[in-house]
């Protein structure tokens, strides 16, 4: 066990983009998750130039890292390529891959922990929630030069983890019941103690303050333990979003991977005064709000004391961020979450459609299934 | 004691006018039960006591209570409790009809080889030995071989129901055995037109034999699965209705098989299998059997342990009968282990070769179809694969089951560490 109150920031080149997804492995007879990471890892002929795969805490799960990248261009050929590997193994084992936040119907119990030290840890310390941890998400990772920078960053993320649930949502479904939620995954994710937003401090050595006193209380052990919506990784020398479900497609996993960027880049670039404890009082509440209603939801501004619907904040955000898009080239890609916000048809939407029309989530799945399967538009030379 | 029983009874009829004649006979409803209850107290009790798989108990309550053993089981209540076998074996037939892939075996042909090398060697070690070390003639050596070539699909279906497994093992073990079971009723049909002409020279059910028996299964298969297509259709989806048109269709192509003599295995793997493959709206594929099967499989095994000809069973039969077990059990080892190393790990490989060596009730139903043609011939040659049968019975879902557990897929025994 490494002392956390050491901990050192590797510096990484400003604004580098890094996307994890954790995908769902479901068996082609009924499209219910399904025992197959281990076997699928252990077929798998793959030399990693795209990034790698992982397993994650349960058997039905599986975990693709792209390669720290400049551009959204570079994250889609890694993603996509990912995709396409995963995609052609899971056909030589009769499976399939899928996106999603949750499965729409497996059963938790019958998930099977993935072998390992770390996933032994995790079950023996938080018994059936991590069989029922068995959701997806999408990870950004965003480069930083300093742990100050990377706490300021966090901080000044803090406040947009609304916007992200409403674009990224894809969990409309748990236990074959349509929850009402757009992102019932969150759900899942708050019941482990160390979730939520990060503390309010001020620079990386009171960070390490923080850290070392959730050492010494026996609280964490590594950064691994902290499952904030937005946390330092110092070891990739990130900044990290952990909020988003998983997307039913590449495309759009791209396009929040791009919109990230921007953000990061406009709010480093502009460097807004933030507040983070006047954020944390209504956090909560405006990240229910994003999970419960999506596009309907009406978020509170503790600044100017007033309410927002979050499609006009997101169209507003959006529009400011055209400057470092067009910098960073990922114009096109902001264009569509633009086009998103004003259809308000996220992923879960088009879940609950495909669940109408189709009357059975076995087919939903099959569908979601067949949509991640298809090639991103945004790979280069496609 | 029988007999004072009768007296009784019918000194009793004198006055009392309601009492029916004394039974002779058990009534189907209790034999069923007796079978059943019986098979699940032996089947609970070594599970619980020595680990063994359920399917070993069942079948050694049958051969127990059997005519080989105490004779509680005569061959006319066997044949009284035929129907209910037939039912039962006629589900899990279908169930592995449903377990043949083509969609799988085209986007992993390796899978194709796997399965053509384990079945082809098995079947030509098989006929080889029964042919040179037995002494049997080439027709009965190839029935031999027909007969027992296949693994056992009722007892890799529920050996992998019973224990939850899931994973490549697994599926790969479910594959093979549909895939081998296709190939011995097509080996079996023609063993049938070798038979009538080497024990008749009847050319003319050498060659219409067959036909019946291919085209009746392929037939009635067909039919019954477009039937249950169409009606299935009309019913609202994941709706209850849907899996009572699966089990009554099922029911009634049973009931077809065994009104035109065409073996109830082949007819109900060929309705699995157009079920599979004909289902293009996916109308039943994601309707199951109801849990009540198990109900069948423990009748089915326990049935199949009465038929076991274990009275018969010598020194001599029975170390040939060793020697085809361990000869196809290494013909069908080496046929997965030396194919289809690209896409699973050789430790993988040896596991579906000890999953894939169970062998049983088809075995013996087969046995039974070709005992029936020239009983007064048959017997003899059909005790090797008989007791070979009945060998593997007791060892058979032992392997599976352990070939599962070693691969990591069945579900935990004891409870996850949780606090």
């Amino acid at each position: 066990m490494s002392d956390l109150s050491q901990l050192s920031f590797s510096s990484s080149r400003p604004l580098t983009l890094g996307v994890e997804l954790e995908l769902q492995l479901v068996s082609l007879r009924d499209y219910d998750l399904t025992r197959a990471a281990t076997d699928l890892l252990a077929g798998l002929r793959y030399d990693d130039r795209f990034g790698e795969v992982k397993l994650e805490i349960t058997e039905s799960m599986i975990e693709v890292n792209s390669r720290p990248r400049l551009d959204a261009t570079a994250i889609a050929a890694d993603l996509d390529g990912l995709r396409d590997v995963l995609v052609t193994h899971c056909r030589l084992n009769n499976i399939a891959v899928c996106g999603g936040g949750t499965h729409p119907f497996h059963r938790w119990p019958e998930r099977r922990i993935s072998p390992g030290e770390r996933f032994a840890f995790l079950n023996n310390r938080y018994g059936y929630l991590s069989k029922q941890f068995t959701v997806f998400g999408q990870h950004i990772h965003i480069g930083v030069t300093s742990g100050d920078d990377a706490i300021w960053l966090t901080h000044a993320l803090n406040q947009y983890v609304p916007h992200f649930v409403a674009l990224s949502a894809s969990s409309p479904f748990i236990d074959a019941t349509d929850t009402g939620f757009d992102s019932a995954r969150l759900n899942a994710v708050s019941a482990f103690p160390l979730s939520g937003q990060s503390p309010d401090v001020a620079d990386w050595a009171a960070f390490l303050d923080h850290m070392a006193l959730l050492q010494a209380c026996g609280v964490a052990e590594s950064i691994k333990d902290l499952y904030w919506d937005v946390r330092p990784k110092p070891e990739y020398g990130t900044v990290e979003l952990r909020i988003c479900d998983t997307p039913l497609t590449i495309d759009r996993a791209v396009e929040l991977a791009a919109f990230a960027q921007c953000l990061a880049r406009h709010l480093l670039r502009t460097r807004p005064p933030i507040a983070p404890a006047s954020q944390a009082l209504v956090a909560r509440y405006n990240k229910f709000q994003a999970s419960r209603y999506g596009f309907g939801a009406t978020l509170a501004d503790p600044i100017r004391r007033r309410r927002v619907p979050i499609g006009d904040a997101l169209r507003e955000l959006i529009d400011s961020l055209t400057a470092d898009a067009d910098d960073l080239g990922c114009r096109k890609q902001l264009e569509q979450l633009r086009a998103l916000v004003i259809s308000e048809r996220n992923d879960s939407a088009w879940l609950r459609e495909i669940a109408r029309n189709t009357g059975n989530l076995n087919d939903l799945t099959r569908m979601a299934a067949e949509r991640f399967a298809s090639p991103s538009s945004y790979r280069p030379n496609v | 004691m029988s007999t004072a029983l009768r007296q009784g009874w019918e000194a009793l009829q004198d006055s009392l006018i309601f009492l029916p004649p004394f039974p002779d006979q058990l009534d189907p409803l209790v034999l069923f039960s007796l079978l059943l209850v019986g098979g699940l107290i032996v089947g609970e009790t070594l599970f619980r006591t020595l680990g063994l798989s359920r399917i070993v108990g069942y079948v050694l309550a049958g051969a127990i209570s059997g005519p080989g053993a105490l004779g509680w089981l005569d061959r006319e209540t066997i044949a009284l409790a035929k129907p209910l076998a037939d039912t039962a074996l006629g589900l899990l037939l279908m169930e592995t009809g449903r377990h043949l892939d083509l969609r799988w075996l085209s986007a992993n042909r390796g899978l194709l080889v796997s399965a053509a090398a384990e079945s082809a060697l098995a079947f030509l070690t098989i006929f080889i030995f029964a042919l040179l070390a037995v002494g049997l003639s080439p027709g009965w050596s190839a029935a031999t071989a027909a007969i027992t070539m296949a693994s056992a699909p009722a007892v890799v279906l529920l050996t992998a129901e019973e224990n939850r497994a899931q994973g490549q093992v697994t599926q790969r073990t479910l594959l093979l055995t549909a895939i081998s079971c296709a190939l011995s009723f097509v080996v079996f049909a023609v063993v049938l037109g070798l038979l009538h002409a080497e024990q008749a020279g009847d050319w003319l059910n050498a060659i219409a034999h067959p036909l019946w028996v291919v085209g009746g299964g392929i037939l009635i298969g067909l039919l019954c699965a477009r039937l249950a297509l169409i009606i299935a259709g009309r019913q609202a989806r994941g709706s209850v209705a849907r899996v009572f048109v699966l089990v009554s269709t099922a029911l009634m192509a049973i009931g077809m098989a065994r009104m035109l003599a065409v073996p109830v295995f082949l007819t109900l793997f060929m309705m699995g299998a157009a079920l599979n493959l004909a289902d293009r709206d996916r109308t039943l594929a994601y309707t199951g059997l109801p849990q009540g099967h198990w109900i069948l499989a423990i009748l089915l095994f326990v049935v199949t342990g009465a038929m076991l000809p274990l009275g018969e069973l010598d020194w001599t039969t029975g170390v040939q009968a060793l020697g085809l077990i361990l000869m196809r059990g290494l013909a069908k080892f080496v046929g997965v282990v030396s194919t289809g190393r690209h896409d699973l790990p050789l430790d993988k490989r040896r596991l579906v070769g000890i999953g894939i060596q169970p062998l049983s009730a088809t075995a013996i139903f087969m046995a039974a179809e070709l005992a029936a043609l020239y009983p007064e011939v048959s017997s003899q040659p059909l005790l090797l694969p008989l007791i070979a049968a009945a060998m593997m019975e007791f060892v058979g879902p032992q392997l599976c089951k352990r070939a599962l557990q070693r691969a990591g897929e069945t579900e935990p025994t004891r409870p996850e560490p949780a606090r």
